[in-house]
C-alpha cells in the first residue's frame, strides 16, 4: 500500500476511499468484467486446482526443499473449525462472536531485511462489536470464509473479482475482499492459491515464447499485436523459450503497448519477452516470471520503471515481493517463493535525464531535462522517498544501494521522470532499450556506456 | 585568456556514494554523501589524509553541509530532517554541539548556511519558509522567519557581513533579505527554472545565483540590479563558489563540469570534467601560502583537489 497506509491502523484505512494502485490489488473497470467472466469461466472448466506445489515437472516444487504444505482436505478442516466455532458460539448464546485473524497489511518495511519474512500481526473480528462497521466486517469474513470452503469442497477455482461480485454490496469495493482472503491465506499459513482464489490476470504478456499446454492446445506469446494475459502455468504444461535472450518487465501498461507498436519490435519481439503487471504487480504476473527465472536462469531480467518513489516500490515487488503478501512466499519451508533477486534496473535512473552533450557555449541544446514526463516530487512522493529510505533493503549497508542512491538523488534534484521521457532520445525509447538490452547481455554493466 | 589549474589529488572513495557536499576549513575539508557519515580531511598535507570520521550521524544521509570561515564550526542537514552543529576543538577533533530542533519534520529544513563567525544558522525549507538560528544562545532560538510565497528553498546563503540571507526557489524566485530588520531587501526576477544555488561575493557586493536555466545571474545586491550573465553550462547549475579574493567564481553542473568564471571580464576561464556523474559541489579553499585551491565532489564517489598552475 501507500505508505500514508504503513503506520496507521489498516482497519480504518480498508474503509476509506480507494486508494490508488495498492499492491496486488487494481482499480476496476466494468468494460473489463466480461473479460474477467470469460477468465473465470476458463477456471471453472479446468478441474485442476492450481496449487504451486505442481509447478515443476514431475510434481516437484521448483524452489527449495518440499516441506509439506497444508493440503486441500486439512485446509477445509480448518475452515471449518473456524466457521463451527462461530456456529457453537451462537448455539451457546455467547454476546460476542470473534474470529481471529493474522495480517500482514499494515506492515512498515523499516525492520525488513532482503530475504526476511516479516512476523503478521494478530487481529480479532467480533460480532456484534462495538458499531456496525465491526459487524459488518465480521459478516464480510464469514461470507468469505464460506464463499472459500465452497470453492475447496467443489474443488474449483474463484478469483476475488468473482468472490466481490457476488455481493458487491456487503463488500463495498474490490480492495476489501482482496485484503480479507490474504488474511485469511495469512492466518492458514498457506499461499492463496492454496485456497483455490487467485486474482484474475491483470498482467499482459508478449514475445518470442511457447507455451504448450498439457491438453494439446498452445500459447503463442506473438500471437496477439497487444500482447497476451499473463498465464497460470500449470503441471505439464512445457514453456518453449529458446528464443528468448532476454526478459523485460514493464511498469506501465502504455509502455508496454507503445514498445509492442513501435516498427522495432519486429526484431526485438523475436529475440525477448516483455511483461507488464500494470502498475504494482500481481501474484499471476510475478509466478509466472518466478517461473521464468527458476527454469531458465540463464536469461536476463530487467525491470524499465518510472524514475519516482513508487517506480522503485513497484521494481521493489516485482523483486522482493509484496510485504502484505509474504505468505505467499513461504509455501515451502522458509524458502521465500515469489521473488526475483536478480532483476535488474534498466532505467529510468537520474542520469539518464541530464544528459546534455554539452557543446561548449551552446546551451540550447535539447536535453531530457527540458522534456515533458520530467517533474517536481509531490509532498507524498517525498515523504515516501523519506519511508523508503528506512526500509532495511534500502538503508545504509542494505542490499539496494543502488536504490538507496537514486532515491537521495530525487530528493536532492526533487525531480521525478516517467517512462516516457525516454521516448525524447534520438530514435525513442525503444531504440534506446534495444540498445541497452544489447549492452547489459554483452555482460557490461556500465551505465554510462551509451551517454 | 584561460587560467590553468591541475589536478592535485584525487580521494577515489572518498565515500561511498554520490558526494552531495563539501565545505572547507582553513586546514582541513568536510565531506558528506548518501552514506551517514561525515569525513574530514587534511588539506595542509599532499595526500589529503583523513584525519576524522563522524560516523552514522544521519542515517538516511547527509545533503548539506556548511562551515563558518572564522569561527571552528560547521552544521550538517540529513535526509531524516535533523540539522546537527558541531565544533573543532583546540586539539582538532569534531564534537557534536546540538542539534536544531524546534518543531522541525524530516523535510522541514533544506539548505544550510552559516555566518562568518559562525553564530548563525540559515535554513531553507520545502515549504518555501527561510529561518535564521543563533547558534549563540541557549537552544538554538529561531531569530528570523521569513516568509515566501511557499515554493521549495533549494538553496540559501548568509552575506560574509552577515547581514543578508538571500535565497533560491524551485520556480524561479530569489529573494535577499535584511537581517537587521527582518524585512525583504529584493525579489530578484530573471530566472524562471528552479534556482539550486545562490552565492554572495565576499564583498558582499554581488549576488549570483544558478540553476536549471543553466546561466549564472549576477545581482547588485544594492539595488537588486540584474548586471550580467553568465552562459556556458550545458547542465543544471547544482553550485557555486566565490573564490576568497572575490575575483573568480566556481561553479558545478550535474552534467560533472566545473567551471571558473573570471568575474572583472564574465568570461569562463576554465572548464574541468569530474566525470560525467552529477557534480553536486565545488568549493574553493580558503586561500593558504599555497596557490588558489578548488574541490569537487559529486557521483562518482570520488572528492577531487585542483591548483592554480603557478606563473
Amino acid at each position: 500500500m501507500m505508505d500514508a497506509t504503513v503506520d496507521a491502523d489498516a482497519d480504518e484505512l480498508l474503509f476509506e476511499p480507494f486508494l490508488p494502485s495498492p499492491p496486488d490489488s487494481y482499480s476496476w473497470d466494468p468494460s473489463e468484467q466480461n473479460l474477467d467472466d470469460k477468465i473465470l469461466q476458463g477456471y471453472l472448466e479446468d478441474s485442476q486446482p492450481i496449487s504451486i506445489t505442481e509447478l515443476g515437472e514431475d510434481g516437484e516444487s521448483s524452489h527449495g526443499p518440499v516441506t509439506p504444505v497444508p493440503d486441500r482436505d486439512c485446509i477445509i478442516g480448518r475452515i471449518e473449525d473456524m466457521l463451527e466455532r462461530i456456529v457453537d458460539g451462537l448455539l451457546a448464546g455467547n454476546e460476542q462472536l470473534t474470529i481471529n485473524l493474522k495480517t500482514r497489511s499494515g506492515l512498515s518495511r523499516r525492520h525488513q531485511d532482503a530475504g526476511t519474512i516479516p512476523s503478521a500481526r494478530d487481529i480479532e473480528i467480533s460480532y456484534p462489536g462495538n458499531n456496525a462497521q465491526d459487524a459488518r466486517r465480521f459478516t464480510i469474513v464469514v461470507r468469505i470464509l464460506e464463499l472459500i470452503h465452497g470453492c475447496l469442497i467443489d474443488d474449483v477455482i474463484i478469483t476475488k473479482r468473482d468472490m466481490y461480485y457476488r455481493h458487491p454490496e456487503l463488500f463495498g469495493k474490490q480492495p476489501v475482499v482482496d485484503r480479507y482472503v490474504d488474511d485469511i491465506a495469512c492466518t492458514l499459513g498457506v499461499p492463496r492459491s492454496l485456497l483455490n482464489v487467485t486474482a484474475a490476470a491483470k498482467g499482459l504478456v508478449a514475445g518470442n515464447f511457447v507455451l504448450s499446454r498439457a491438453d494439446g492446445t498452445s500459447m503463442r506469446g506473438l500471437s496477439e499485436p497487444e500482447g497476451i494475459l499473463v498465464p497460470t502455468i500449470q503441471a505439464g504444461d512445457v514453456l518453449d523459450m529458446s528464443a528468448v535472450h532476454w526478459i523485460l518487465v514493464i511498469e506501465k501498461e502504455a509502455t508496454f503497448r507503445s514498445v509492442l507498436s513501435s516498427p522495432l519490435w519486429k526484431v526485438l519481439g523475436t529475440q525477448g519477452l516483455v511483461l507488464t503487471a500494470k502498475g504494482y504487480p500481481d501474484v499471476v504476473s510475478r509466478r509466472f516470471l518466478l517461473h521464468l527465472a527458476d527454469d531458465f536462469p540463464q536469461i536476463s531480467m530487467h525491470a524499465l520503471v518510472d524514475l519516482d518513489p513508487d517506480g522503485i516500490h513497484i521494481m521493489s515487488t516485482y523483486k522482493h515481493g509484496s510485504l502484505r503478501l509474504a505468505h505467499e512466499n513461504v509455501a515451502h519451508g522458509n524458502t521465500p517463493g515469489v521473488n526475483l533477486p536478480n532483476l535488474q534496473w534498466i532505467g529510468v535512473k537520474s542520469h539518464h535525464i541530464d544528459r546534455a552533450s554539452g557543446n561548449e557555449g551552446d546551451t540550447t541544446t535539447a536535453t531530457l531535462a527540458d522534456a515533458q514526463g520530467v517533474m517536481k516530487l509531490t509532498a507524498r512522493d517525498r515523504k515516501k522517498a523519506h519511508h523508503m529510505l528506512e526500509w532495511g533493503i534500502c538503508r545504509e549497508y542494505g542490499s539496494e544501494p543502488a536504490w538507496r542512491a537514486e532515491l537521495q538523488r530525487m530528493l536532492m534534484l526533487n525531480i521525478k521522470a516517467e517512462m516516457q521521457i525516454l521516448d525524447e532520445l534520438p530514435g525513442g525509447l525503444v531504440l534506446w532499450l534495444s540498445s541497452r538490452l544489447e549492452v547489459m547481455q554483452g555482460g557490461s554493466s556500465d551505465d554510462e556506456i551509451l551517454f | 585568456m584561460s587560467k590553468q589549474y591541475l589536478t592535485l589529488h584525487t580521494l577515489p572513495d572518498a565515500h561511498p556514494s554520490d558526494v552531495f557536499a563539501l565545505a572547507p576549513t582553513n586546514r582541513s575539508i568536510l565531506s558528506a554523501s548518501g552514506s551517514s557519515t561525515i569525513r574530514i580531511h587534511d588539506t595542509t598535507q599532499a595526500d589529503f589524509p583523513l584525519l576524522q570520521s563522524l560516523e552514522g550521524v544521519h542515517p538516511l544521509g547527509i545533503h548539506h553541509l556548511a562551515t563558518a570561515r572564522e569561527a571552528r564550526r560547521a552544521a550538517s542537514a540529513g535526509f531524516e530532517g535533523k540539522i546537527k552543529i558541531w565544533s573543532e576543538g583546540e586539539d582538532g577533533t569534531w564534537k557534536a554541539d546540538g542539534e536544531i530542533s524546534d518543531q522541525l519534520k524530516a523535510g522541514d529544513v533544506w539548505s544550510i548556511a552559516l555566518s562568518t563567525d559562525g553564530k548563525y544558522l540559515a535554513s531553507s525549507s520545502i515549504n518555501g519558509k527561510i529561518n535564521v538560528w543563533s547558534l549563540a544562545e541557549e537552544g538554538n532560538p529561531k531569530i528570523r522567519d521569513y516568509e515566501t510565497k511557499g515554493s521549495f528553498g533549494m538553496c540559501v546563503d548568509l552575506s560574509r557581513d552577515g547581514r543578508f540571507t538571500a535565497s533560491g526557489h524551485e520556480n524561479g524566485s530569489i529573494y535577499v533579505f535584511d537581517n537587521d530588520t527582518g524585512r525583504l531587501t529584493h525579489s530578484l526576477a530573471g530566472l524562471v527554472k528552479p534556482v539550486r544555488s545562490v552565492a554572495f561575493s565576499p564583498s558582499t557586493t554581488l549576488l549570483a545565483a544558478a540553476g536549471d536555466s543553466r546561466t549564472i545571474a549576477l545581482y547588485d545586491v544594492k539595488s537588486g540590479e540584474q548586471i550580467a550573465n553568465l552562459a556556458g553550462h550545458g547542465g543544471w547549475v547544482l553550485s557555486l563558489d566565490w573564490s576568497d579574493t572575490g575575483e573568480y567564481l566556481l561553479s558545478g553542473s550535474h552534467d560533472g563540469k566545473a567551471k571558473i568564471w573570471r568575474i572583472e571580464t564574465r568570461q569562463c576561464v576554465a572548464t574541468h570534467s569530474h566525470g560525467d556523474k552529477p557534480l553536486w559541489t565545488a568549493k574553493w579553499l580558503p586561500k593558504s601560502t599555497r596557490s588558489e585551491m578548488f574541490a569537487l565532489g559529486g557521483g562518482n564517489n570520488a572528492i577531487s583537489f585542483y591548483r592554480e598552475a603557478a606563473g
